[in-house]
């Protein structure tokens, strides 16, 4: 607990050059492309169109019961989120190994590496957001205020995201296998997470697993608040953030122990 | 003047040279009980002190150790045993430009290095006119900085550096690069930072320029001090 306020206390005191950082990573993505912007918003209107195509025509899973929401819109509130989370945790696994002249070079706090790469995802999330905004006007989807837990909802999302960032690029700067045990488990990951499928297809024995799956508590949560106009299942959510706590200090102590041999190692 | 500003007390840097990178390496060298990393002494029991003001040279052969001192005078290292302490604003002149990317402009380029090296945007906004006049560069500055040549990219990078207003500049061969012409900018810079009272540590083979330059000289080999004080 004392680390973690520690390091805020530094990140706040560094907060310009963590600024400095996400912008470089953000404007040097999309400079040299003509459609810039767009790309962030293209990819996952790409990938649902796909995947709404062969999860609801193909193999036809249904949505929730209760309502006759369209899958893509289905697919999309857990896709953008899980989308986000991987992407995050992907580039944060690298941010490490990417700038390794700077942390041979420089002190700074390294936390920051991670963090901007995981806020210049959260930058690409929000263009992307966007689609689903207007996709959910369209179809004319009603909400209720239940929609305004999905602020915590991400709360513990970006919580558990942070810390197995900094857990796994402390460790890819040992291992350089680390990136694609991430890649692949990520991959492994999603299909173990209701994304493309409702959470209430799980068997009932398989339940418990579901639990102690953040994602799939954090993924099943937006759909219930923001799709269902319910309340999340607090049981489970708190669950969620107990384990994305742990997540973090776990996480967070690796890091700050590998940290001075970080330069020894690259 | 008299208080230490660097002070090394028995400092001793081991790497321990990972021969494996990958699991593909490592795990098969476990099974087989190899070691899996070799032991590498950079430094060993070193203890020295550098005064506030002084210009201290650092020489020795490649490998002796030299630039490990700088990384552990800038904290980007630590030391495997004994103590570093330092007091004031380090700005290392170690490879220059370590924090440019290639996309931005040179504009951008000078926030985000001067982000890097812990200026404030205000010190950044006030000094930038001074830095670009520095580095000669108005007419490419909002050019990305990979059509710079790399005399280009050095002056720029030079000039933000010394623009940090450090306490202890650490600068390590970076002369050898750069026109004649900017060589003698930055040594001219150099000598205003002495007068000014920076701390100074300088890193060289080339003995006759530090003998010059600097008022001490700590000779180092095989990770050993020659001088001891």
């Amino acid at each position: 607990m004392l680390q973690l306020l520690k390091e805020v206390n530094q990140i706040i005191k560094w907060h310009e050059l963590l600024w400095q950082m996400v912008g470089r990573e953000v404007k040097a993505r999309y400079k040299q492309s003509i459609l810039g912007y767009f790309w962030v918003i293209l990819n996952p209107l790409a990938q649902m169109l796909v995947m709404s195509f062969a999860f609801s025509i193909i193999l036809r899973i249904p949505t929730n019961a209760t309502s006759n929401i369209p899958y893509s819109i289905f697919l999309f509130v857990a896709l953008l989120p899980w989308n986000l989370f991987a992407t995050s945790l992907s580039s944060a696994c690298n941010s490490l190994v990417m700038s390794s002249t700077l942390i041979t070079k420089v002190y700074f706090p390294r936390t920051i590496l991670v963090l901007a790469s995981m806020i210049s995802k959260l930058v690409d999330f929000v263009f992307a957001l966007s689609i689903l905004i207007i996709y959910m006007i369209a179809y004319r989807i009603p909400v209720t205020l239940n929609i305004l837990w999905i602020f915590p909802i991400f709360m513990i999302q970006q919580i558990f995201t942070t810390g197995l960032s900094l857990f796994f690029a402390a460790a890819n700067l040992i291992y350089r296998d680390i990136q694609y045990l991430v890649s692949l488990a990520l991959l492994l990951w999603m299909y173990a997470t209701p994304v493309i499928y409702p959470a209430d297809l799980v068997p009932a024995r398989y339940k418990l697993i579901f639990q102690l799956n953040p994602m799939a508590v954090i993924i099943n949560a937006y759909r219930q608040t923001i799709l269902g106009g319910d309340s999340p299942n607090f049981v489970s959510l708190a669950i969620a953030l107990a384990l994305s706590l742990v997540t973090l200090f776990i996480g967070l102590s690796y890091f700050k122990s590998r940290e001075k041999v970080f330069a020894d190692n690259i | 003047m008299a208080t230490p500003i660097v002070k090394f007390t028995n400092v001793t840097k081991r790497f321990s040279l990972q021969s494996h990178k990958t699991f593909k390496e490592f795990l098969p060298a476990l099974i087989k009980g190899e070691e899996t990393s070799k032991q590498f002494i950079a430094l060993n029991n070193i203890s020295f002190e550098i005064l506030t003001g002084e210009t201290v040279g650092i020489i020795g052969p490649n490998g002796s150790g030299k630039s490990t001192i700088l990384k552990l005078i800038a904290g980007v290292m630590s030391p495997t045993s004994g103590t570093v302490s330092v007091h004031g604003r380090v700005s290392p002149l170690i490879e220059l430009g370590a924090g440019f990317h290639f996309e931005l402009s040179g504009r951008e380029n000078v926030y985000l290095n001067g982000a890097i090296l812990g200026l404030s945007q205000k010190e950044i906004d006030q000094n930038f006119k001074s830095i670009v006049d520095f580095a000669d560069l108005w007419e490419y500055i909002d050019q990305p900085v990979k059509r710079y040549s790399s005399g280009m990219y050095m002056r720029l990078a030079f000039a933000i550096a010394v623009h940090v207003h450090p306490q202890i500049l650490l600068v390590d061969e970076i002369l050898a690069v750069g026109d004649p012409e900017f060589q003698q900018k930055c040594f001219k810079r150099m000598n205003e930072f002495k007068k000014e009272g920076v701390t100074i540590v300088f890193v060289s083979h080339d003995l006759s320029l530090v003998r010059k330059f600097c008022d001490r000289v700590i000779e180092l080999n095989h990770s050993r001090m020659i001088n001891p004080q």
